[in-house]
């Protein structure tokens, strides 16, 4: 078991360390101790300002585009009984392709002249062709509209079995009582699916901390004007562009402790539901 | 005999959310045809931008700079498929690949499978502070922390240009032998095997080592399959370690000769760039029509809970 600590170390441990470190250091290789200067110099930096709004905007967006759509297709999945098998492969098929295909497939489709395929299908719907990656406010629904595509199908199948999970005697004493599929819907279903609803949602706010192919790809390096620049992206080009090593590090900081915050919060919800539970269960009793 | 149709009715419907005394309903038949037409809605928006990426990657080039969109190329390019392998040598980035994802998947079962027995079998002083280092781990992306990482490895001498031998691939294999999902998936695999065999075992004088490649491996081969179709999938779309270890060799996986070859001057027309895109996914495409079922499962965490 020393080999694999040692590479835990190796590989994680020692890097999160002496990144820890370097938020405080000018550079990785001078090591001068700075203080807080590198966080100053960061939040000074519109382009961080910037990355820091935008990965709220990304949480809102994700949320409204990439939320709902694999609890409805997780239903849909559950409910179907013709070729249930075939429309499973399909709607996960897109899970299997690597990000940075996705990234470069979808960016070709969000190109700006008339015969890409967004403007193709605008201009024969009889619209006008439009800068659809090159528009400052398009770009992170369309980001996020790629994410969803390759990762909806994957979470639809955790939906599936939960959705699978529930037990079907609940559903046939409730219609043995005359209840509606609507009541059913609220009072069966709907809390059953209430664990996996909360836990998704924060996996999901926390992978969407973790943007950064999107908007080096299809931005590209977080364009049109900063407008898709992340934070871990920021991060990156801090370190490999500008060679400031220090101020990337101090952005990483940031972003871990945001991470850090949303971990909490999740943590303190699930106490607080399950607590919720006891309460019920003893008041029924 | 009980046999499958391959249409069936929806009175035979026994389970479920709607079952066949709903179907009985009209108004939940319109219902169940909803069902079918939006998942046919959704699995066309699945399925299309790959259909897309194969019709576009077709088109010669002189078709994308006339001014007319046609979905399906007028004149299927097959030609060029040729041509853009042997220009890319794109047989070297396939035999790259094959063995990067081969070393991966080794590293990623052997070394988090033995931090993870250790921690919940063996359970040596301090195991509960290693546990809790490697959920910070869990938690914190590998990304964010790249730069100091990267000078680790290059201290180690495997950044150097005239290294040209897979042992390149080394540092990003021993990466995936550091996976923290991985190591919990173990770990909460080996917490529920049966206490009793481990003890007989180890009362018949077996050691630790022995216990655990002749009586836990054995048994833990469900687990073993979930974390190497992860680290296969996982490390075929690897891209930013080995972009940057990778950089100055001719040692580049197929997704990162994909981003090289998108940054070169002058740079390649669309559906050229596209089909180079296409001959990346395909043998995706192909391990998922493969093992579908067991990636299915493991995608909805069903396989952890067998």
């Amino acid at each position: 078991m020393i080999v694999p600590l040692a590479l835990f170390a190796f590989f994680v441990w020692v890097p999160m360390g002496r990144n820890f470190l370097l938020s405080f250091q000018n550079n990785y290789f001078d090591q001068e101790f700075v203080g807080l200067a590198n966080f100053a110099a960061i939040f000074a930096d519109k382009t961080f300002l910037k990355a820091l709004g935008n990965t709220f905007l990304y949480i809102l967006f994700s949320i409204l585009i990439g939320y709902l759509v694999p609890v409805f297709l997780g239903f849909l999945l559950s409910e179907v009984f013709h070729f249930a098998g075939i429309f499973r492969v399909l709607l996960y098929l897109p899970c299997m392709i690597s990000g940075i295909a996705v990234v470069f497939l979808f960016s070709t489709m969000y190109g700006d002249s008339s015969t890409d395929l967004f403007n193709a299908i605008a201009i024969a719907m009889g619209g006008e062709s439009h800068p659809w990656k090159g528009s400052t406010s398009l770009i992170i629904p369309l980001i996020v509209l790629a994410m969803t595509w390759r990762g909806a199908g994957s979470t639809a199948l955790i939906y599936l079995s939960s959705f699978q999970s529930v037990d079907d005697s609940m559903y046939e004493a409730a219609r043995m009582d005359g209840a509606s599929p609507w009541q059913r819907f609220i009072r069966i279903t709907a809390p059953s699916l209430k664990a996996t609803l909360i836990t998704l949602f924060v996996l999901q706010i926390i992978s969407v901390f973790q943007v950064f192919y999107e908007p080096l790809v299809i931005g590209p390096k977080g364009g049109p004007l900063d407008s898709s620049m992340s934070l871990l992206l920021l991060s990156y080009l801090y370190a490999f562009e500008d060679f400031e090593h220090g101020r990337s590090a101090a952005v990483a900081m940031v972003l871990v402790l945001i991470i850090a915050l949303f971990t909490l919060a999740y943590r303190l919800l699930l106490k607080v539901l399950s607590g919720e539970k006891i309460i019920k269960r003893r008041g029924k009793r | 005999m009980k046999t499958r149709r391959i249409f069936p009715r929806l009175k035979d419907k026994r389970g479920g959310f709607l079952n066949f005394a709903d179907y009985r309903k009209a108004s939940n038949k319109v219902a169940y045809g909803f069902i079918v037409v939006f998942l046919l809605l959704f699995s066309f928006v699945a399925v299309f931008p790959i259909v897309f990426l194969f019709a576009s990657s077709m088109k010669s080039v002189s078709e994308i700079t006339g001014n007319t969109y046609t979905f399906w190329p007028q004149q299927w390019d097959f030609g060029k498929i040729g041509a853009l392998w042997s220009r890319f040598d794109f047989g070297r980035y396939y035999l790259n690949t094959l063995v990067y994802v081969a070393g991966a998947v080794v590293c990623a079962v052997l070394f988090n499978s033995l931090l993870a027995y250790a921690v919940a079998v063996v359970k040596p002083f301090g195991y509960k502070v290693i546990n809790v280092l490697v959920f910070l781990g869990y938690m914190v992306p590998t990304i964010l922390n790249i730069f100091p990482l990267l000078q680790e490895i290059r201290a180690f001498g495997f950044l150097d240009p005239d290294h040209q031998s897979y042992l390149t691939f080394l540092p990003l294999w021993l990466g995936f032998g550091a996976n923290a999902y991985y190591y919990m998936l173990f770990r909460d695999y080996f917490a529920r095997l049966p206490k009793s065999l481990v003890e007989a075992a180890s009362m018949d004088g077996a050691s630790q080592l022995r216990v655990f490649t002749r009586v836990v491996l054995p048994l833990s081969r469900p687990i073993i399959g979930i974390v190497a179709i992860f680290a296969m999938t996982a490390s075929y779309s690897d891209f930013l370690l080995p972009y940057c270890v990778l950089q100055s060799s001719n040692l580049q996986t197929v997704v990162v000769g994909i981003y090289n070859i998108s940054n070169i001057n002058p740079p390649l027309q669309m559906p050229d760039f596209l089909l180079l895109i296409l001959l990346s996914v395909i043998p995706q495409i192909v391990i998922f029509l493969i093992f579908q079922r067991q990636i299915m499962n493991v995608g909805a965490g069903k396989g952890s809970k067998e």
